[in-house]
C-alpha cells in the first residue's frame, strides 16, 4: 500500500486565482510569475504575500535591480491588501541590489541563503529575478551559471520548506529558459491590446501535480488588487434541467395578460429573450419583470449596458435600485470580458439573493465587451446563459431587432436557440398609425399562446390588448382588414 | 510619531543628548549615530545606495540653510561620508550643530514620508527614531 505525499494547497487570497490554479497553490512549490513590464507581476506577488504571510508563516520579499524598493513600497501601499503593520512582523523586505550589482550569482545566492537561514521564511519572493539573471550575465558566465543558480535556489528553497516565487520580465514563453524547466509552477501574465482597449490575461502554463484551468483567463487590477475571472463554465455549478421546468414554479411578468400568454408565467430558472425594434417597449417589460419580483419580495439584478444609463433608465428601475431591491451592474468602458460579466453578475446575485436578472440589452452588452472578445460573442453569450441558469436565476434579456417584414427574426446575434423562451415585439401600420404587437414565440417544455396581441404603453406600463382578429398579414408590417369583418375597437 | 515641528524638537534632543557642557562634537557624534541607525534600519530593505541617495538628498536640503554643509561631496555616493559630516558639525557652535543636525534628520524623515507614507516610515524607522520618541533624552546619552 502506498502513501503519496499530501500536498497542502495554499489559498492565495487573490479572488478567482485558486480556481484557475486548480485548487490553490501547492505548498513548497517553486514558481515563476512572468510577463512583460506593467502586466501586474509585482502586484500579484505582493497580494499573495500579504494574504499568505503570518507570524508563524513569515515571508521574505527580495528585491533586486528592477523597480527600486522605495518606489515599489510607495506604489504597492496604494492597494488595500498592503498592510504596513505586517512589515518586519510577518513580511520582511530585503534588497539584493548591492549583491546583484557585483554581477556575481554566487554572491546573490549566498545572500539569499544567509537571509533564509536567519529568518526561516515559509514564503520567498525574488523580484525581479530577471535582473538578477542579467546581472549574472555581465560577469561572463550567462547560461551555465544561471542554470546552476536556479537549480540550487530551487533545491534550497524546497529543502527549507519555502514556497517560492521568482518574479521576472520575460517577453516570450518560447525561450528555452532553464528557469521554465526547473520551476513547478509558471504563471504568465499578458496585456492584450486591440484598438483602444487593453485586457489583462493570465495563463497558468504549468503547475505540477494538479489540474489547472487551461487557456487565458482575464483579470483586472483595481484598488483591491488583482481579481481573476475564471471561465464562466466554472461559475456554472450544475446546469438547469429543462425538464425540471415542467414542474417549476412560474414567475409573473408584471404585465396582466402576458402571463396567460406564457402559459401561466415564466418558468423559474428560464432565460427569456425579448426581441423588438427600438422603442417597442422591451426595457419597459424588463422593468415590469423586476418590479413584479420586488412586489413579491424577490430581489433582482440589472446589467445595464446602455450608453447613457441615467438618461434611459426608467423611473421604476431607478427606484428599485435606490431601494436596494435591484442591484445595478454597469460599466461604460468597452473593456469587459464575458467571464468578468458573469463573475460580477454572480457576485451581485449572491449578495442580494437575487432570483430575477435582466440584461438590457444584448447589443449594449456586445459593445461593452473588449473588441478582442466580440468575435466570440455568440459563444460568450451561450456561456453567460448557461452560467446564469446554473445559478438558478430567471433571466430576461432584451435584444434590439430591426423590423424586417420579409422574415421573422428574434435576435441579430443568432442566439435565439440558447434561450428557453422568446417574446417578440413588432410595429405594424394600421390606418396610418404605428401600433405595437407582441407574441410569445417559444416557451420550452411548456404550452403557450400563439396569439399575436396588440399592446400599448402608458404611464402605468404595458397594457395588453386584444388580437387584431379583423386584420391579416400583421407580420408583413402593413396588415389589411379582412373582407366582411367589422372594425375592431382599437381600429379606426 | 515624530512631531511635525520636529526639526526644533530633534535639535533640542541633540543638544540635550550632547550634555550640559554643550559640546558640538558630542552633537555631531549623536547625529552621526542616528544616521548609522537609519542606515542599519533601511539598508536591508533599500540597499546601501538607496540609503545613501536619501541621506545625500537630506544633506542637500539642510545645506540650503547651513551652506557649510555643502562641503560634503554630493553626486552618486555608494554611502554617505559620516566621518566628514561629524567633522563638519563639530566645527560649528553647539547650537548650530544641533540645529543643522535637527534639520538634516527632519528632512530625511519628511523625504521618506513623502515617498512611502507616514505609517510605513514610522514602522521602518522605529528603532532609529526611538531616541526622539523617548520622553527622557538623558536615557540615550552617548
Amino acid at each position: 500500500m502506498t502513501s503519496p505525499a499530501v500536498i497542502k494547497r495554499l489559498a492565495t487570497g487573490v479572488p478567482g486565482l485558486d480556481d484557475v490554479l486548480g485548487g490553490g497553490l501547492p505548498e513548497f512549490s517553486f514558481n515563476l510569475i512572468a510577463g512583460q513590464p506593467g502586466c501586474g507581476k509585482t502586484t500579484l506577488a505582493h497580494q499573495m504575500m500579504f494574504a499568505l504571510a503570518t507570524a508563524e508563516r513569515p515571508a521574505i520579499y527580495f528585491t533586486a535591480l528592477g523597480e527600486p524598493p522605495l518606489k515599489m513600497l510607495r506604489y504597492q501601499q496604494q492597494f488595500e491588501f498592503f498592510d504596513s503593520e505586517a512589515i518586519d512582523r510577518s513580511v520582511r523586505f530585503i534588497s539584493l541590489s548591492d549583491d546583484a550589482m557585483a554581477g556575481n550569482l554566487d554572491r546573490v545566492l549566498k545572500r539569499i541563503v544567509d537571509e533564509v537561514t536567519q529568518h526561516s521564511p515559509a514564503l520567498v519572493f525574488v523580484d525581479s529575478f530577471r535582473s538578477v539573471v542579467l546581472a549574472g550575465e555581465t560577469d561572463g558566465h550567462p547560461d551555465n551559471g544561471l542554470r546552476q543558480f536556479v537549480q540550487q535556489l530551487g533545491m534550497l528553497m524546497t529543502s527549507w520548506q519555502a514556497t517560492t516565487f521568482l518574479v521576472g520580465e520575460y517577453f516570450s514563453e518560447t525561450d528555452a529558459n532553464p528557469v521554465f524547466t526547473v520551476c513547478d509552477g509558471l504563471i504568465w501574465l499578458r496585456q492584450s491590446v486591440q484598438r483602444n482597449s487593453m485586457v489583462r490575461k493570465m495563463e497558468v502554463m504549468k503547475m505540477r501535480g494538479q489540474p489547472t484551468l487551461p487557456g487565458l483567463h482575464t483579470f483586472r487590477i483595481g484598488a483591491e488588487g488583482v481579481e481573476v475571472f475564471p471561465p464562466a463554465s466554472v461559475a456554472n455549478r450544475g446546469p438547469a434541467d429543462a425538464t425540471a421546468a415542467l414542474g417549476a414554479p412560474r414567475l409573473l411578468m408584471g404585465v396582466p395578460g402576458l402571463d396567460a400568454m406564457l402559459g401561466g408565467g415564466l418558468p423559474s430558472g428560464y432565460s427569456l429573450l425579448v426581441a423588438g425594434p427600438s422603442g417597442s417597449g422591451k426595457s419597459i417589460l424588463a422593468a415590469a419583470f423586476l418590479s413584479e419580483g420586488a412586489r413579491r419580495g424577490e430581489t433582482g439584478v440589472i446589467a445595464a449596458f446602455e450608453q447613457h444609463p441615467n438618461r434611459s433608465r426608467s423611473r421604476l428601475v431607478a427606484d428599485l435600485i435606490a431601494s436596494g431591491q435591484v442591484g445595478l451592474l454597469q460599466n461604460p468602458a468597452a473593456d469587459l470580458s464575458i467571464d468578468e460579466v458573469v463573475f460580477m453578475l454572480l457576485r451581485d446575485i449572491r449578495r442580494l439573493g437575487a432570483s430575477r436578472v435582466v440584461i438590457d440589452s444584448l447589443s449594449g452588452f456586445e459593445l461593452a465587451l473588449a473588441p478582442t472578445f466580440r468575435e466570440d460573442f455568440r459563444e460568450s453569450l451561450s456561456n453567460l446563459v448557461t452560467a446564469l441558469a446554473g445559478a438558478g436565476v430567471t433571466v430576461l434579456m432584451t435584444s434590439e431587432l430591426e423590423d424586417r417584414y420579409t422574415d421573422l427574426r428574434f435576435s441579430p446575434h443568432g442566439t435565439a436557440f440558447m434561450t428557453d423562451a422568446i417574446i417578440v415585439q413588432r410595429y405594424i401600420e394600421v390606418d396610418s398609425r404605428l401600433r405595437r404587437v407582441m407574441a410569445v414565440v417559444k416557451v420550452r417544455a411548456s404550452a403557450h399562446s400563439d396569439e399575436l396581441r396588440e399592446f400599448s404603453i402608458d404611464a402605468d406600463g404595458i397594457r395588453m390588448g386584444a388580437k387584431l382578429a379583423d386584420h391579416e398579414g400583421l407580420l408583413g408590417g402593413r396588415p389589411t382588414r379582412k373582407h366582411g369583418v367589422p372594425s375592431s375597437p382599437g381600429g379606426t | 510619531m515624530v512631531p511635525n515641528d520636529q526639526s526644533d524638537e530633534i535639535a533640542t534632543f541633540l543638544a540635550q543628548r550632547a550634555g550640559n557642557d554643550a559640546n558640538a562634537r558630542r552633537v555631531a557624534v549623536s547625529v552621526a549615530a542616528t544616521c548609522r541607525d537609519i542606515e542599519d534600519a533601511l539598508t536591508p530593505i533599500v540597499g546601501t545606495r538607496g540609503v545613501a541617495a536619501l541621506l545625500s538628498r537630506s544633506v542637500h536640503v539642510a545645506g540650503q540653510t547651513h551652506v557649510w554643509l555643502n562641503e560634503i561631496k554630493e553626486g552618486l555616493p555608494a554611502a554617505i561620508d559620516l566621518q566628514a559630516l561629524t567633522a563638519l558639525l563639530a566645527r560649528q557652535s553647539p547650537a548650530t550643530a544641533a540645529a543643522c543636525g535637527g534639520l538634516l534628520l527632519h528632512s530625511f524623515h519628511e523625504l521618506l514620508v513623502s515617498l512611502i507614507g507616514a505609517s510605513l516610515t514610522e514602522r521602518l524607522l522605529r528603532s532609529a527614531w526611538a531616541p526622539f520618541m523617548s520622553s527622557r533624552p538623558q536615557d540615550f546619552l552617548p
